[in-house]
């Protein structure tokens, strides 16, 4: 086991490096740079001479070939240095850890809450498999399933924050706390937690369908084992072979899944974070993308890789915990 | 696909989905309100992504000639004594205003159409209500009417970059660093020029206008506590002159002086490079405190790199009526009135501003910011035409608000590249013009609230030209004799007009590009079809922010959708149509016009400058090297405990007094 | 003589019908999937016969005596019969037919209305000019209402479904493609093989798309929604890939696969044929439920404008014109009701496939 850990993890190092190699090359090609949104609000008249141009870029760092520039920023990750964001004038890492724990709050809730809803009704639904029951509950699914986010988080807010104005059920609006000074940890984080009640719906309403028809398809295929009706012929009943014997076969795509979704936790959706204002990664990533931030991008892309070979990591070993047939080389 | 639909839906709507930040971006609104507006690279709608937006204070063009001048390495230059200066200079006294009694002076003569009880019952449905609405609550308050202790919340509709007034780059910075900013100078609402009362005693022009000499008030105190000097004046100049300092927008206009220098604490002389017309509008930038930055700036020449910068974007030392007492990056900034800018050593020496504190809250989306509005979490906010229109008509809206709208001095366009062999012909762009459905875009896309495009300079400007301006209407048989004239012929017989170039035949087909948000789009669009009926094809590019920027500077583009917003003085146009200037993407070349502006710099009688720009106005009109498409309006949404806000082609805020000329009532 | 037919013969009259020729035979006995995939063909038929649907340009028509087919312009723009622009249509068939040709005639499309732009008044005759805004209610004219500027819903919706159809099976075929081959070959080899491999789907999972996206962008000259997809195809197949690699992981030490070695397989044939069937289950849900997110995805693509450049009809474009007003529900509702029905759709579909395709189903053969 420690030999195979040593080895993913040094498997890892090399993997982020290409990563970050690929993705710097990258975003440098794309055309435009953090200074040509600066160039275009020169003074025109003055034409741009190019021994200006080449100190602004001195200044941010671009005039060195991007490979160059690339090495610069590893030198510097590699003593824990992020570098500072270009557009923002504040240091990568304070960018990030102000965005991480609301981020996490909100996705690593919606995971949870996701998960806690998904698989009673994935079980339900592979118990009832072709009752009408079943059947109305599979619809209903997929009608939340296709409303956009955006409608939903509009009605979302129209009900519970202006028709219910005064009642006790009343949420907030937008943003991640009411602005005004807490006494206690306690009543801060209630008052996160309030906050976040909308959000968090609209994080996860879309997801349940997707996630009780994965456990319900997998269960279907276990269900039809061999061994499944060997268990029913010897008398258990249908929620022992559901819950002891067909479910926990279905633990290695579950496995996978959670493996999958753990970048999705610094993830954060764009589209929610900025209709109500929540600071979050993803809006981070996408602002930063656009003015061309290059330490910025390269240090969300950072984490988000760091993340995700943790998390297959994570995967591979439980594969070998949950399934016997399954070894780590 | 990715696993989970999260990932699915959202991870691909993660990666691709946002709306406001390209959106929600500073509204289109050039930047400081107390210093100069200038040509500035609008987007339609509100919304336009922060960088992008407005470039800040400058444009007015260099030197006397029409060459952009490239720096000459300036010769060391040594400030004469004062005495000998004032011996020279034959002072003239310049205006030193208080802004607000002005404005309140303007006010009172004007006629009150509605009571403001009559104002506040009122649904602003028609320009009469309008009118009513601005008129009874757009006033300033009588003796005690005021509350002094009120708070305000406003609607920011992006964060703040930076808290550093030198490094101002958007309309958001503008709105907030405005309140805590120390300045000199101001505009007011009809765009002259003027010293503030409030920091400034005396300002004095020198016949040549090669001289500005100011004498600052005694009783200025920065929020730590010392003195607001001359000398912070003449340091900030230095600091923004400086090639190691990435400010470059701010140092457009302040590279046209030769120097400022401070004589004591309280008198500041700038030296103009040359005797222009323009030259009020450099001596306006932003001042930083020199007992702050003196040791710092050297070392650290971004201002956001050291441990001390970064201190101070936190926590930024203010010289204006407000200072940044929290913030919440990403939520809200919170602003507070400073008691020793109006309470110096005990003596009340300046007004009192009308708020006790300003909210600002960031909300990027739209919808949501509508929301905020109308539950009363928010004071005021920009609409878009469309919430105008449609959201903001009915009881519910109107049981804590009401909104009011006025003309701005932003208009929108089609650039064409009169370089490029479809647009060099003055034919063929007046073809555009004619072919394109101008009566479809102002009614449907424009919700009918916008007025159709004059050229350069708004009707109601003091340099537009008397001369009737017939917009453009669609008339698509002109259209073809002009293209048919001009030689765009369908030869081939495929459908699509051609024309020889160079022993090639050349299809009519180009691409023309434009930002990604949906109005532009539909616009475009529009063009599309309606080129299609003539047959000539377009190809619409929707097309990121930067790169749209990119590629209008490299000239490398055939046709694209843009706007800009007036600056304050008419000189600032001459970015855009002389030869070879800096905005002028679209290479338009007319030694007629190069002459005119050159002679309007230098002129300095105001009736006869306005001659000059008329007759530019009426020259581009006939050239077309734009198809100018319609003036837009700012609209607002405003809480009815607000009063005071009046607006000016630049909108209610970007201005002098601007947002210091609201206020709540007494309960 | 007495000659007896060999017994084994009768049973051999129907010839086998391989594994895929058994499961159709299956699937077609599910009544929810057929339905499911006779929806499906008909949004087939509906994405060919658009122009015939909606649309302003005849069907075919007879023009100064000849036969001419206009609504394939929907398709192409190149392929507008030029006579039209010769003889200064401007794009507007009813009246100008009529008065330049007395003899000519026309087969028109079902409903007269345009995907890309909105009806002018009087164009054909009697038919008012489409209402915009808040007007653009669904109504005896326009049957799903019509957008802000005035655009039929429906017309939009019918040539949208091309799109919608192409961009799920697009996207998803080359992720599905990728990621089950990748998946299936890392998890049955194992060692160096399942190393090299899943580093290569972990780097391609940690390159954020929108980068790619943008890249795509500076590169090509004319970006299409095609384009769009394919990227996100080529980067979307890793969960696919993961969840297809564990499967094997588990599978490939079943006494079943054992057997099949045994016998001389290959491992192609082993990996396709013999262990992919069991493989399957895990990987339904997000190809099934991944085409119908292929629209949401292109709306969002859409509205950051990476999507088709106009003139374009989409779903997702409809859902971003609702974005500003949502007070125009028939611009949510419409677009709403056919993404849930595909999303629908193709679940049964997958879960009728997944049915047909265990083999522990196949009915033994008395």
């Amino acid at each position: 086991m420690i030999h195979y850990l040593l080895r993913r993890l040094a498997l890892g190092l090399v993997t982020l490096l290409l990563i970050t190699f690929l993705v710097y090359a990258l975003i440098r090609a794309i055309p435009g740079t953090p200074l040509t949104a600066a160039v275009a609000q020169t003074d025109p008249s003055r034409r741009l001479n190019p021994a200006d141009l080449e100190r602004m870029n001195a200044a941010y760092g671009l005039d060195k070939p991007w490979y160059q520039a690339y090495f610069l920023w590893l030198s510097n990750v590699a003593r824990g240095d992020l570098g500072r964001s270009i557009s923002r004038k504040a240091p990568v890492t304070q960018l990030i850890g102000e965005r991480i724990g609301p981020t996490l709050a909100l996705s690593g809730s919606s995971l949870l809450l996701a998960w806690a809803l998904a698989i009673p009704l994935g079980l339900y639904t592979a118990a009832r498999s072709g009752k009408p029951d079943e059947r109305a509950v599979n619809l209903v699914l997929y009608m939340l399933y296709s409303v956009p986010t955006f409608v939903a988080a509009l009605a979302l807010q129209i009900t519970f924050s202006i028709w219910s104005e005064g009642k006790l059920w009343e949420l907030p609006l937008f943003g991640m706390t009411s602005g005004e000074a807490h006494e206690t940890t306690i009543a801060w984080l209630a008052d996160v937690g309030w906050h976040s009640i909308l959000p968090l719906a609209c994080m996860t309403y879309g997801g349940l369908a997707w996630d009780a028809r994965f456990i319900n398809t997998n269960l279907q295929e276990v269900l039809r084992q061999d061994y499944i009706r060997t268990a029913r012929a010897k008398g258990a009943g249908s929620f022992r072979v559901l819950g002891h014997h067909a479910f926990r076969n279905t633990l290695i795509p579950v496995v996978t899944l959670l493996g999958l979704s753990l970048p999705a936790l610094l993830g954060g959706s764009v589209i929610i974070e900025q209709i109500f204002t929540w600071p979050g990664m993803g809006r981070l990533f996408f602002e930063s993308l656009r003015e061309r931030d290059y330490p910025t991008v390269m240090g969300l892309t950072l984490v988000f890789s760091l993340l995700t070979l943790a998390g297959q990591l994570l995967a591979d070993i439980l594969y070998a915990l949950v399934d016997p047939r399954v070894s780590l080389e | 696909m990715p696993a989970r639909p999260r990932f699915v839906r959202e991870h691909a709507l993660v990666v691709v989905g946002l709306l406001a930040v390209c959106l929600g971006g500073c509204g289109g609104k050039p930047t400081q309100p107390q210093l100069k507006p200038e040509p500035v690279l609008g987007q339609p709608g509100l919304e336009t992504p922060p960088l992008a937006v407005e470039p800040g204070p400058h444009g007015t063009a260099g030197g006397t000639s029409e060459e952009p001048p490239v720096a000459p390495p300036e010769a060391a230059f040594t400030p004469p004594p004062l005495e000998a200066l004032d011996h020279d200079a034959k002072w003239i006294d310049r205006p030193v205003r208080d802004a607000l009694k002005d404005l309140a002076t303007e006010l009172a003569a004007e006629p009150m159409l509605a009571s403001a009880a009559e104002a506040l019952a009122l649904k602003n449905n028609s320009p009469v209500n309008n009118a009513k609405i601005l008129s009874a609550l757009g006033r300033l308050p009588t003796e005690g009417e005021a509350d002094f202790g009120a708070r305000v919340n406003r609607h920011l509709a992006v964060d703040l970059s930076s808290t550093n007034p030198i490094m101002q780059s958007s309309a958001a910075e503008s709105d907030v660093l405005g309140l805590t900013n120390f300045g000199l100078f101001s505009f007011d609402r009809h765009l002259e020029p003027f010293a503030a009362a409030e920091t400034v005693e005396k300002w004095q022009t020198s016949v040549d206008a090669m001289l500005d000499k100011v004498i600052l008030r005694d009783d200025l105190v920065w929020s730590d506590g010392t003195p607001i000097t001359a000398h912070d004046v003449a340091f900030s100049f230095k600091v923004i002159m400086d090639d190691r300092v990435p400010v470059p927008a701010v140092r457009s206009g302040t590279d046209q002086l030769r120097c400022v220098h401070a004589y004591d604490d309280r008198t500041v002389v700038f030296f103009h490079k040359a005797p222009l017309a323009t030259n009020v509008w450099n001596i306006n930038f932003p001042v930083i405190p020199k007992h702050v930055y003196d040791d710092t700036w050297e070392a650290d020449p971004t201002l956001k790199d050291s441990p001390q910068h970064v201190e101070l974007e936190a926590k930024p030392i203010a010289g204006g009526p407000y200072e940044i007492v929290k913030r919440i990056r990403g939520q809200e900034i919170l602003l507070r009135a400073r008691d020793d800018w109006h309470t110096v050593d005990g003596k009340k020496v300046r007004d009192v501003p009308f708020f006790k504190e300003i909210r600002f809250r960031i909300i990027e989306d739209p919808n949501t910011g509508l929301l905020a509005l109308k539950k009363g979490e928010i004071d005021e906010m920009a609409l878009t035409p469309e919430q105008w229109k449609t959201q903001t008509t009915s009881d519910d809206y109107y049981a804590r608000n009401t909104k009011a709208t006025a003309t701005e001095w932003v208009s929108f366009h089609f650039a064409w590249n009169t370089k490029s062999p479809y647009f060099s012909d003055r034919r063929v762009r007046r073809a555009m013009g004619h072919a394109f459905d101008h009566e479809r875009m102002l009614e449907t896309t424009c919700h009918g609230l916008y007025s159709p495009g004059t050229g350069i300079f708004h009707p109601t400007a003091w340099m537009a030209t008397k001369k009737p301006i017939e917009p453009y209407r669609q008339d698509l048989d002109r259209a073809e004799a002009l293209l048919d004239e001009a030689g765009w012929v369908d030869h081939d017989n495929d459908g699509i007009r051609d024309r020889e170039i160079d022993g090639r035949s050349l299809p009519f087909e180009f691409t023309v590009l434009c930002s990604q948000q949906p109005m532009a789009l539909e616009i475009c669009t529009l063009l599309q079809q309606s080129l299609e009926r003539i047959g000539v094809r377009v190809n619409v590019r929707p097309t990121e922010f930067t790169v749209l920027q990119q590629k209008q500077l490299d000239k490398d583009f055939d046709a694209a959708f843009g706007g800009w917003s007036a600056g304050s003085d008419p000189d600032t146009s001459s970015n855009i149509w002389a030869t070879g200037e800096g905005r002028n993407f679209g290479s338009y070349s007319n030694p007629e016009i190069d002459k005119l502006f050159a002679e309007g710099r230098t002129e300095l009688d105001r009736s006869r400058r306005a001659e000059k720009y008329a007759r530019i106005q009426e020259i581009l009109w006939e050239d077309q090297p734009y198809t100018w498409l319609y003036w837009r309006n700012s609209f607002y949404g405003f809480s009815k405990d607000l009063r005071g806000y009046v607006f000016s082609p630049r909108g209610p805020y970007h201005y002098g007094p601007g947002f210091g000329s609201l206020w709540k009532p007494t309960p | 003589m007495i000659t007896r037919k060999d017994p084994t013969a009768v049973a051999r009259d129907k010839p086998p019908r391989g594994f895929w020729g058994e499961a159709w035979g299956r699937f077609r006995r599910m009544p929810l999937a057929m339905a499911a995939l006779l929806f499906v063909c008909f949004l087939a038929v509906v994405a060919l016969f658009a122009p015939a649907i909606a649309g302003t340009k005849p069907v075919v028509c007879r023009y100064k005596g000849s036969i001419y087919v206009p609504c394939l312009a929907y398709f192409n723009r190149d392929w507008e019969p030029v006579v039209f622009a010769t003889d200064k249509f401007r794009g507007e068939y009813p009246q100008n037919l009529r008065d330049k040709d007395p003899e000519s005639w026309a087969i028109w499309p079902l409903v007269f209305q345009d995907p890309y732009r909105a009806v002018r008044a009087d164009e054909w005759p009697g038919l008012p000019a489409n209402p915009t805004h808040e007007n653009g209610r669904p109504n005896s004219r326009n049957l799903f209402g019509t957008n802000q500027e005035g655009i039929d819903v429906f017309a939009k919706m019918v040539h949208g479904t091309l799109v919608a159809l192409l961009v799920g099976f697009v996207s998803m075929g080359i992720a599905a493609t990728i990621g089950i081959t990748l998946g299936a070959i890392a998890g049955y080899f194992g060692g160096v093989v399942d190393m090299a491999i899943s580093r290569v789907t972990e780097v391609v999972m940690c390159i954020p798309t929108l980068i790619l996206i943008l890249a795509l962008l500076a590169i090509v000259e004319k970006p299409t929604i095609w384009k769009m997809m394919a990227v996100l195809g080529f980067t979307g197949w890793t969960g696919i890939s993961r969840l297809m690699r564990a499967e094997f992981l588990r599978l490939r030490s079943a006494e079943f696969v054992t057997a099949a070695r045994a016998l001389g397989a290959g491992p192609g044939r082993i990996i396709f044929r013999h262990v992919l069937p069991n493989a399957l289950a895990p990987v339904v849900v997000p190809i099934t439920f991944g085409i119908a997110a292929a629209i949401l995805t292109e709306s969002g693509l859409s509205f950051l404008g990476f999507g088709q450049p106009p003139p374009s009809a989409s779903w997702g474009s409809l859902l971003n014109n609702a974005r500003s007003n949502l007070q125009m529900w028939w611009l949510v509702f419409f677009p709403g009701t056919a993404i849930f029905l595909t999303v629908l759709a193709f679940n049964l579909i997958g879960e009728g496939l997944q049915k047909a395709t265990d083999p522990r189903l196949r009915e033994a053969r008395k």
